[in-house]
């Protein structure tokens, strides 16, 4: 998830550091700012709210989904404003203008982006309201503001005796007005950012408190499940509504888009009623496809066409006249599910002329697009609250659980709450692209002097642009949601920023070869695909850094080596991978059984190098160890930097390890955790991250432990068995 | 025909059918948001509760097995206003990430120091294995019951 590849309406500048407050778009409602008499509490900005009792409210604009962003962006704000993190009470933001994520223009959670985008905007709140709160004091007291300082809450003077807290200066500071620089505190000066603070909702989620979208619990709520066509496409042709319609509790039976909705009392009769439902299904437009044919399309598709240059620098061609020797290799990465541990739910409630939802989302102003397509309703008539994430790894981005929550509510006019079952969401999901890489170096002199990379796969916008462009223009009339995404799939590089999905990570090629060619062969078998935890960068560095390995080994050189001597102009580069070799004591032995792989690459503007030690046990690979380094700027919190690049890690070894989805005749073959395996405790290797210091604008960390971890485990592999494998997941028997 | 429990401590009248999981029991009968639902067949251990001191999946546990029974759930694992030095534990080390395994994660944990008040890793490592966690916040898992490790006394009465 790449920066320009959302952003693909582009509309106007990004973060600034300029004041923030009461900043509203032309036809769009707004947050209120100001003070309100009757309740006491003034709305600094979109983000702050303190209140004459002594409360401070964050509205927090990026979902909380297990990366941190509770506690991380909290900490900016409260940095600035000199109270404790625990002083801030957090609410999940509603849709508004202010809440866009800059880089997008939509309302979204993803792409590593939140401590990025946040860094400037959220300090500049919180230093603009600590600002308003001294200048305040500064008049009550009849002294220069300059004599006055805040901390702990509260306004002090000089003279170390007048000293008033936030909530009796409230009223007073939403009357001042603040003109020129808000002053960010100086890097000396922070007490919270780049120290391990506590995560702040650690206590719900260990009481068992935290509300889930999945928790939510409305009166005269019904339940509602949905039988899907196990071919993607299939439409319904009939269905036993009468013999279900019978059963216990059941509510209403009835056909929506994607299937037939089976709506009752409680959950259970609904799942039972639906493993009554007996649906036909029309399948003359249903995927009939198997993995094998993605395969095969892909390799006539690459054939036939070497795709589009993304990249191109000397002359490959001659290289390859000139070369002493050609390495070819071709790699293939398989689909996969996102398998949040929270299955896809939604709680829609429309009341005629206006609908409220309840739902993890990572876009909850896609959400409002998903209840007005399904109903009357506009999306201004929707109101969308944002609960805690069970795990969003880019699932919830797409609002499919949405649309068909919205599509029962609409019908029963009760609330009604949708619950997929794991299952469902196994073989529902829209899936990390399957992907196929062709790769070619030349070596002459025993130097890489040639690298050609093709990429053969979709493109994930194609797939998304239907939802994200009616929100990017909530106003537009619904007649216009098809037109508005077609016109973004269409304009594409033109009017719109260019889809990376493909080819992130490949392009950023960082090694020194001079000539270079990277093509992405644009084919799309029609499978339903999106974002998943880092996506492209995660298969194109299994692709980048295995092959690298490959190249090492024709060179006979030290696959450490021969990356650190082609990086010499790519200092943060060669740092990391300087760092990881390091701490996993490269090059010394290790014990019987036991090999090392490694592997580096930037994503989200995020350097991760991974040492990985690994062995074959019993039949089964075994990741013993991850030594991981990392530079992602300056750091918020240590401690949720460190915690993310070992998910990460976890993450992406559980892809390397077991995850493939496999289509056979169009139906997905897995279904639950048992042939969907993740990896568990008493396989979980020892993760160790070094976070390198640095000055430099923070970058996301949600992603970048995904990608390289998997090549570093291949080429252990490599290392311990002699046998190179090309194809994940990784195999012990290879 | 109602089914009667013990849950938390307090005598529970259910009136649902007898092959509806535990689960969904105490989720939408009894409002015990806590436990969750990840998988509905036992692989995950989101869902696990303690009936009669011992870690079920209620997702697969039907009502009617647990009839009569005693039941704790993450709700009923602390004293009133007070953690469970698990949780504390789970709070102290920054544990949660996502937070939607942890309840079972914790429940798994308070059933092993229930019966073994000094586990080894391998130990815990063992006993923590049938709960997922996608996040990955395995070590700090172990990190947390290994600092309870004699605090947590064995004879601990559940839910009273």
């Amino acid at each position: 998830m790449t920066m320009n590849r959302r952003d693909f309406l582009k509309v106007g500048a990004g973060t600034s550091g300029s004041l923030l407050i009461s900043l509203s778009l032309p036809g769009c409602a707004g947050v209120q700012t100001g003070f309100k008499p009757e309740s006491g509490t003034w709305k600094a900005d979109a983000w702050l709210e303190l209140t004459k009792s002594g409360d401070i409210w964050f509205t927090l604009d990026r979902v909380e989904m297990g990366q941190g962003t509770y506690t991380g962006l909290t900490t900016l704000i409260a940095e600035e404003l000199e109270v404790a993190p625990e002083a801030i009470s957090v609410r999940f933001a509603p849709v508004a203008p202010e809440y866009r994520n800059p880089l997008f223009k939509l309302q979204l959670t993803g792409g590593s982006t939140s401590v990025a985008t946040a860094w400037e905007p959220l300090r500049t709140a919180g230093a603009s309201a600590r600002q308003l709160l001294i200048m305040a004091a500064a008049r009550v007291w009849n002294v220069d503001a300059s004599e006055c300082s805040a901390t702990d809450g509260r306004v002090v003077h000089a003279n170390g005796i007048d000293s008033l807290p936030y909530a009796k200066l409230v009223e007073l500071a939403s009357r001042e007005v603040l003109r020129g620089d808000v002053g960010l505190k100086p890097r000396s000066e922070w007490k919270l950012i780049g120290k391990a603070n506590k995560r702040l909702d650690a206590i719900a989620k260990s009481t068992g408190t935290a509300e889930y979208g999945i928790d939510v619990e409305l009166p005269g709520m019904v339940y509602a499940v949905i039988a899907r066509a196990p071919r993607y496409g299939a439409r319904v042709s009939g269905f036993n509504a009468d013999e279900v319609l019978a059963m216990a509790g059941v509510v209403d039976v009835f056909e929506i888009e994607r299937g037939v909705a089976v709506v009752a009392d409680k959950y259970w009769r609904a799942r039972k009623a639906q493993a009554a439902l007996k649906v036909d299904w029309d399948e003359s437009e249903a995927l009939s496809l198997s993995t094998a044919d993605v395969f095969t399309g892909y390799r006539e598709a690459a054939d036939d066409d070497t795709g589009e240059s993304e990249r191109s620098e000397g002359d490959f061609d001659d290289a390859l006249e000139s070369a002493s020797r050609v390495v070819e290799a071709e790699y293939e990465q398989p689909y996969l599910a996102h398998a949040t541990m929270e299955p896809m739910n939604a709680t829609v409630w429309y009341r005629g002329d206006h609908a409220e939802v309840w739902a993890p989302t990572q876009g909850p102003d896609l959400g409002r697009i998903a209840v007005a397509r399904h109903t009357d309703l506009s999306p201004d008539d929707v109101t969308v609250h944002t609960t805690f994430l069970g795990g969003g790894f880019g699932r919830r981005l797409v609002q499919d659980y949405i649309e068909e929550a919205a599509a029962v509510a609409y019908r029963v006019e009760k609330p009604v709450k949708l619950v997929w079952s794991r299952e469902e969401d196994t073989q529902h999901d829209l899936y990390r692209p399957a992907m196929l890489h062709r790769m070619k170096a030349t070596v002459e002199d025993g130097n890489l002097t040639g690298w050609h990379h093709q990429i053969v796969g979709p493109q994930i916008l194609d797939w998304y642009v239907r939802n994200a462009a009616p929100a990017q223009y909530p106003w537009a009339p619904k007649f216009m949601y098809g037109t508005l995404g077609k016109v973004g799939v269409m304009a594409e590089g033109l009017a719109t920023p260019k889809d990376v999905s493909a080819i992130e990570g490949a392009i950023g090629y960082p090694y020194q070869v001079g000539n270079i060619d990277i093509r992405h062969t644009h084919t799309d078998p029609g499978v339903p695909i999106t974002w998943w935890r880092s996506v492209g960068y995660s298969h194109n560095g299994f692709a980048v850094e295995t092959f690298m390995d490959e190249l090492a080994h024709e060179a006979g050189q030290d696959p450490y080596q021969f990356r650190r001597n082609l990086l010499a102009n790519e200092p943060r580069h060669r740092e990391v991978l300087d760092r990881a070799a390091r701490l996993a004591k490269w090059g010394e032995p290790l014990a019987e059984g036991r090999a090392r792989g490694i592997a580096l690459f930037r994503s989200f503007g995020t350097y991760v190098a991974q040492v990985v030690e690994a062995g074959i046990e019993g039949g089964s690979i075994r990741v013993y160890k991850v030594f991981a380094a990392v530079d992602c700027g300056q750091v918020v919190n240590p401690q949720i930097v460190r915690d993310q690049i070992e998910g990460g890690a976890l993450f992406g070894l559980t892809a390397a390890l077991y995850g493939k989805i496999d289509f056979v005749d169009g139906v997905v073959q897995q279904s639950n955790f048992h042939d969907y395996q993740m990896l568990r405790q008493y396989e979980r290797p020892e993760v160790v991250v070094d976070i390198i210091e640095s000055d430099e604008a923070p970058t996301g960390v949600g992603e970048p432990g995904v990608p390289p971890v998997i090549p570093a485990l291949g080429n252990a592999l490599f290392a311990l068995t002699g046998k190179r494998q090309r194809v994940l997941p990784l195999n012990a028997n290879a | 025909m109602a089914v009667n429990l013990t849950v938390n401590g307090e005598n529970r009248s259910i009136e649902v059918e007898g092959d509806t999981p535990l689960l969904w029991v105490l989720r939408d009968e009894l409002g015990l948001k806590g436990t969750k639902f990840g998988c509905g067949a036992g692989l995950c251990g989101a869902c696990t509760v303690h009936l009669n001191g011992a870690p079920i999946r209620s997702c697969s546990t039907p009502l009617e097995l647990a009839a009569g029974g005693e039941i704790t759930t993450i709700e009923g694992l602390g004293e009133p206003g007070k953690l469970h030095p698990l949780q504390q534990a789970w709070v102290e080390h920054g544990v949660p990430q996502c937070g939607y395994c942890q309840s079972g994660q914790i429940m798994s944990a308070a059933h092993l120091l229930k019966t073994n008040p000094s586990p080894t890793r391998d130990e815990i490592v063992a006993a923590m294995t049938g709960n997922i966690c996608r996040c990955g916040t395995y070590s700090r898992i172990v990190a947390a019951v290994e600092s309870v490790v004699g605090i947590v006394e064995p004879a601990r009465q559940e839910g009273a």
